[in-house]
């Protein structure tokens, strides 16, 4: 650093009254423009206003000042304005400090006399770091033009689909065997009861015919470093058993497989059965059979009949029991988690008999046994027969405290008055009730569909079910009418719960995985709840969809619309600014002993031997996000962090006290 | 409780959000008639504390001498004898003469607290005796304290009383430290809630009898010689089972012994019913005896083909029996404490 | 000004989660002691135990660090670096004779601003209780 004579500036804003109501903003600036290097001592009514900052401009230029300082609001709010304003008068942008008179002094202090001095002190402090501050230079990294996008279902399909139609190349990563994720096993989607399949499958070919995506199906993400611009991710291919090249998806291996109709099917929750080789569902993206290891005799047990049945089954020779996982390795410029959510396991509510009565389904298994790809093909039967009482209960699992989910799940209310509507449409003497806690029916068009519910006929009682029981084969439902205070018993054939959206099981390993923290709901947290939705604390990491928090399809493709043009922007640009105020070593002062390295969270520095014997530890910029807690680990005083140097702090010490 | 009577704990907490809590408890009916079992608590979606809200109000009743009198009765019986049976303290060991037992001041592993009712209720005090027989078959190196033992005070608690708890609670403690007493066994699970769960400053382990029973057999040192060839269904006690967890070693016990077939009722477990006799309940008569929960429940272990009906609590197996005493039912279905299996099958 | 003690404090926020807390205090107009002075940090573990010396050796009377609660630090988990610094922080102040009981450490959020206001009103007037630091110098 030049050793130029330091001439600072120091402003102080009146905030209209807000700041100069209480403390006394004459008094301050004279006190202070006796301080060392102050070259001049203002005060303005407005510092934020055109004329308050072209006063800044003025002086710099015409008294030659070098470092600013401004006394009014918290940095938070207009240290990136003065910034600019500096920058714009020829001065390095970190040449600027700010003293926080407004949020931490004048407003939370009445007495003026006890303010006013502690406003000297605040200035004081920031004058004394002021002189201390050095020139950063801003720094850009190159942002790689590949996006990987992590997790297949709609919202990861959207993301994947316009990062790709920008000119980008996705790697789309999703760990089951087909695309299409939660949206491709539900029946019709509220309020406008369009199919899902229909208006999902498209979206699914879109994908595997797209030239910028590349689809890594049956496979998961194992690793990650790196940082924005340039991630480096490490994907485990799962072994399928099945030669892709040569799979043409006919399924005779499937027909052929011993355990045919054995297994239970994932796609139909529980509800349909399947064989070893099978394709999740008819219109699976990629439409290619992949062996369920785990239950296959063969590679389990190593025998099965004289031969694999399916092997001697298949005409394209596509079976492959020799395949082994293949670890794929990929670098990419940023990426969007979207990993959706898992299904409230309703066992952990007993009263409900979830697991103990076969009629007693969970949300998610209603709509495999009405949607016509179901295992009824759509027929409502039940224990072989058509219910003619139907209860549905809301709330299973969300805003309860008693398991942990204090969160509503914003789909239910919904997705019950849609089932509801179906089980009228097909049976349309059937009885239907709903319990319900509170309707929330907060979304376009929602309303209007629960008032249409209603009017079809189906009864709304406002109150949880304490119990469900057995009543010969039918379930007693057993609630109060708290609108009523009155007893209500409903024997019911069958009862449906309004099962809610809860975090993966594996959502910390996820986290670990990426850098990314979790909410108290468990989902992944975003980087501010209103202004950054879909970004999260690392840079370059986008959220879209439920793995962020519970949300219905609308809002999770606009939100993957969201973090698909978050990612585009940094790699339309293609560099991207990297944290400045980062640590540095003085190698002279190091002497290698690793303890930066234990302490860093994101791997930013390294151990380097410079010379035969002589480890010196260097930290990577672009990774260093400039917390500091090298710089206090460091025991020989070698790592300074920038901008927030120690004796920049010692001397706000000196100053303040 | 909204079936049977006009207790509605919801509006005893929307009234006094506006109004004292001691106009409304006193103006509105049936704060009496909750057993305290807790289902509702442990379902509240909201984390409502309704059962420490139902002793709250309930103490606001003690306080201003509000009480029905039986409840009253059973007070100063505790007050005077330290049990609310109305019996004089001298007594309390009566039920063990003749056994084999120590007390606690000779030392011992463990401290078996008997509890009030099966010290002094002629019916519970078989299953006191079969304890006792079952640990020193097992070689349980164990003490009681015998006319030493004071209540829990864990009725009283439910009953409103929080003072007299505090005060039992204390002396109780004073004395398990005495003997430095470490491990506590009980007969009740209400005894075994309340030492659990409500004794602030405890430095001792609490089991249910059932759980020391149950990791004898584990370890082998209980084994069976004789058979009985029943079917046998499981009560749980709401203070065992759903207030705190306690399901499978009660269960292990009953299948361990030869020739018992378990069966489940349909409300088992967590999803247990209440048999009316928590919270007070055993001092206040039911007015609507039609509709009493321990008949519902005699009703359901029959409807499961069960030819004894166990449970492993004092006030479950006095409700119960009494339904089938009063109902002509002896000939069907037997209600029996499990550790009276036990001893029968050693 | 009054007669009463009036302790000199120093404050060390985090940017993230304490700062910004503490501007919530403000522009909700929670009132509190003047007697603290914050010094902006971009994370509590930045806070090394030379600035919390260096403040008690310049005259101040208490020092409160602030920082995110487990779990919700910027930096990860910055925050629990600077529990452990300040634990042995802690001890070392209480050898020296200043007493442990002037060193704080708070996690204060972005949404607690009067959380923000009941630690430093709560840690003033323990401060205040405890009087002056003896021997200190005059900054």
């Amino acid at each position: 650093m030049e050793t130029a004579e330091i001439r600072i500036g120091v402003y102080i804003c009146h905030c209209g009254i807000n700041i100069a109501s209480t403390v006394d903003v004459d008094s301050v600036r004279d006190s202070i423009s006796k301080l060392p290097n102050v070259i001049v001592s203002r005060d303005f009514k407005y510092m934020c206003s055109d004329p308050g900052q072209e006063l800044v401009i003025k002086d710099i230029k015409e008294k030659g000042l070098n470092r600013i300082v401004v006394a009014s609001c918290s940095p938070r709010m207009h240290e990136p304005t003065f910034r600019m304003t500096i920058q714009q008068a020829g001065l390095n942008p970190y040449c600027l400090e700010m003293a926080n008179i407004r949020e931490q002094c004048s407003w939370v202090h009445e007495d003026r006399e006890y303010a006013t001095e502690k406003a000297v002190k605040l200035v004081s402090a920031a004058v004394a770091k002021a002189s201390l501050l050095e020139p950063l230079e801003e720094k850009e990294v190159e942002v790689r033009p590949e996006a990987l996008v992590i997790g297949g279902g709609i919202a990861g399909i959207q993301a994947s689909l316009d990062i790709a139609d920008a000119g980008f190349k996705v790697y789309l990563v999703e760990r089951e065997p087909s695309i299409g994720g939660h949206m491709a096993q539900l029946d019709k989607t509220f309020p406008t009861l369009d199919c899902s399949a229909c208006i999902l499958t498209p979206r699914m070919v879109e994908v595997e015919r797209h030239p910028n995506i590349e689809l890594l199906s049956y496979s998961e993400v194992i690793d990650v470093s790196g940082y924005i611009g340039n991630f480096h991710v490490k994907v485990r291919k799962k072994p399928r058993y099945i030669k892709m090249d040569k799979c043409t998806g006919c399924g005779m291996c499937a027909e052929a497989c011993i355990m045919k109709g054995r297994i239970i099917s994932e796609f139909d929750v529980g509800m349909g059965k399947r064989s070893v080789p099978y394709i999740p569902f008819p219109y699976a993206v990629p439409s290619k059979y992949t062996m369920d290891s785990e239950n296959c005799l063969f590679i389990t047990k190593g025998k099965c009949g004289k031969s694999p049945a399916c092997k001697d089954a298949c005409s394209s020779d596509a079976v492959d029991f020799e395949q082994k996982e293949e670890i794929v390795e990929l670098d990419v410029g940023t990426i969007v988690v979207a990993t959706g959510f898992d299904l409230f396991d309703a066992k952990e509510k007993p009263e409900y008999g979830y697991g103990l009565y076969d009629n007693v389904l969970s949300g998610l298994e209603f709509e495999r046994l009405v949607s016509s790809s179901g295992p009824t093909q759509g027929k409502i039967i039940i224990g072989g027969k058509e219910p003619k009482n139907v209860v549905f209960v809301q709330c299973v699992g969300s805003r309860d405290k008693s398991v942990g989910n204090e969160y509503c799940s914003r789909v239910c209310c919904m997705y019950t008055a849609k089932q509801a509507h179906l089980v009228h449409e097909k049976l349309p003497d059937a009885k239907l009730t709903v319990f319900y806690m509170d309707i929330r029916a907060f979304g376009k068009g929602y309303e209007e569909f629960y008032d249409r519910v209603r009017e079809e006929g189906v009864r709304y009682i406002r109150g949880n079910v304490s119990e469900i029981i057995k009543k010969g084969d039918r379930l007693l439902v057993m609630a109060e009418d708290t609108l009523l205070g009155e007893p209500v018993d409903i024997e019911a054939d069958l009862v449906v719960l309004a099962t809610g959206i809860v975090p993966r099981r594996d959502v910390k390993e996820v986290a670990n995985l990426l850098k990314i923290s979790q909410s108290p709901d468990g989902f992944f947290l975003e980087g501010h709840p209103k202004m950054r939705p879909v970004d999260t604390a690392t840079d370059g990491i986008y959220l879209a969809g439920c793995a962020q928090g519970p949300k219905d399809i609308p809002d999770t493709v606009a939100q993957a619309k969201g973090a698909a043009s978050s990612a585009m922007t940094k790699m339309a640009r293609g560099k991207v600014k990297v944290e400045v105020t980062t640590a540095s070593v003085d190698t002279f002062v190091c002497r290698g002993c690793g303890r930066c390295v234990e302490v860093c969270e994101y791997g930013a520095p390294n151990l380097e031997e410079v010379e035969p014997g002589i480890l010196v530890s260097q930290i990577n910029d672009s990774i260093c996000k400039g917390c500091g807690a090298c710089s206090v680990a460091c025991p020989s005083g070698a790592i300074s962090m920038k901008h927030f140097k120690n004796e920049q702090i010692l001397s706000q010490i000196e100053a303040v006290i | 409780m909204l079936r049977k009577s006009h207790f509605n704990i919801r509006k005893f907490i929307y009234d006094t959000f506006d109004k004292d809590a001691a106009k409304v408890v006193f103006e509105r009916e049936g704060i009496w008639d909750c057993t305290t079992c807790s289902a509702c608590l442990k379902k509240c979606p909201k984390g409502v504390d309704t059962t420490g809200i139902v002793m709250g109000l309930r103490g606001l009743m003690v306080e201003d001498g509000r009480i029905p009198p039986p409840i009253r009765d059973a007070l100063k019986s505790i007050a005077i004898h330290k049990n609310p049976w109305k019996i004089s303290a001298e007594e309390r060991s009566r039920w063990a003469e003749g056994l084999h037992v120590k007390n606690i001041s000779e030392g011992g592993d463990i401290l078996y607290y008997v509890g009030c009712t099966p010290a002094y209720d002629a019916r519970l005090q078989k299953v006191a005796r079969a304890i006792v027989e079952i640990l020193n078959r097992a070689g349980v190196d164990f003490g009681i304290l015998g006319n030493e033992e004071g209540c829990c005070g864990s009725e009283i608690r439910r009953m409103g009383d929080v003072w007299t708890f505090e005060y039992l609670a204390e002396e109780n403690i004073e004395i398990f430290k005495k003997y430095n007493v470490k491990k506590i066994v009980t007969t009740s699970p209400h005894c075994y809630n309340t030492f659990k769960n409500e004794y602030k400053g405890a430095e001792f382990e609490v089991q249910h009898y059932t759980e020391l029973i149950a990791s004898l057999i584990e370890e082998g040192r209980l084994s069976f010689t004789r058979q009985i060839d029943k079917t046998v269904t499981y009560h749980d006690p709401c203070f065992l089972g759903k207030q705190n967890g306690v399901f499978d070693p009660p269960r292990k016990v009953l299948t361990s012994i030869p020739g018992i077939k378990l069966v489940e009722m349909d409300r088992a477990r967590e999803r247990s019913l209440c048999c009316e006799g928590g919270g007070g309940r055993m001092w206040v008569e039911s007015e609507d005896s039609e509709d009493r929960l321990a008949k519902i429940r005699v009703g359901e272990a029959m409807d499961v083909g069960a030819q004894i009906l166990a449970t492993s609590c004092p006030f479950c197996l006095l409700t119960l029996e009494d339904v089938v005493k009063t109902g002509d039912l002896e000939e069907s279905i037997k209600v029996m404490d499990i550790a009276e299996l036990v001893k029968e099958a050693l | 000004m009054s007669e009463e003690f009036e302790p000199n404090i120093v404050g060390f926020a985090c940017n993230w989660c304490s700062y910004a807390g503490a501007d919530l205090a403000g522009t909700s107009r929670m009132k509190y002691p003047p007697n603290i002075r914050i010094i902006r940090v971009m994370c509590s573990g930045r806070v090394s135990p030379a600035f919390i010396l260096k403040a008690f050796q310049m005259g101040a009377d208490g020092v409160l660090v602030t920082g995110c609660h487990p779990g919700d630090c910027h930096y990860i988990a910055g925050n629990l670096k600077c529990e452990k610094t300040m634990g042995t922080t802690r001890k070392l102040i209480d050898v020296l004779g200043i007493g442990e009981e002037r060193l704080r450490l708070e996690w204060v959020s972005a949404s607690e601003g009067s959380k923000f206001a009941d630690v430093v009103t709560d840690f003033t007037n323990r401060i205040r209780g405890l009087g002056p630091l003896s021997g200190k110098s005059q900054g």
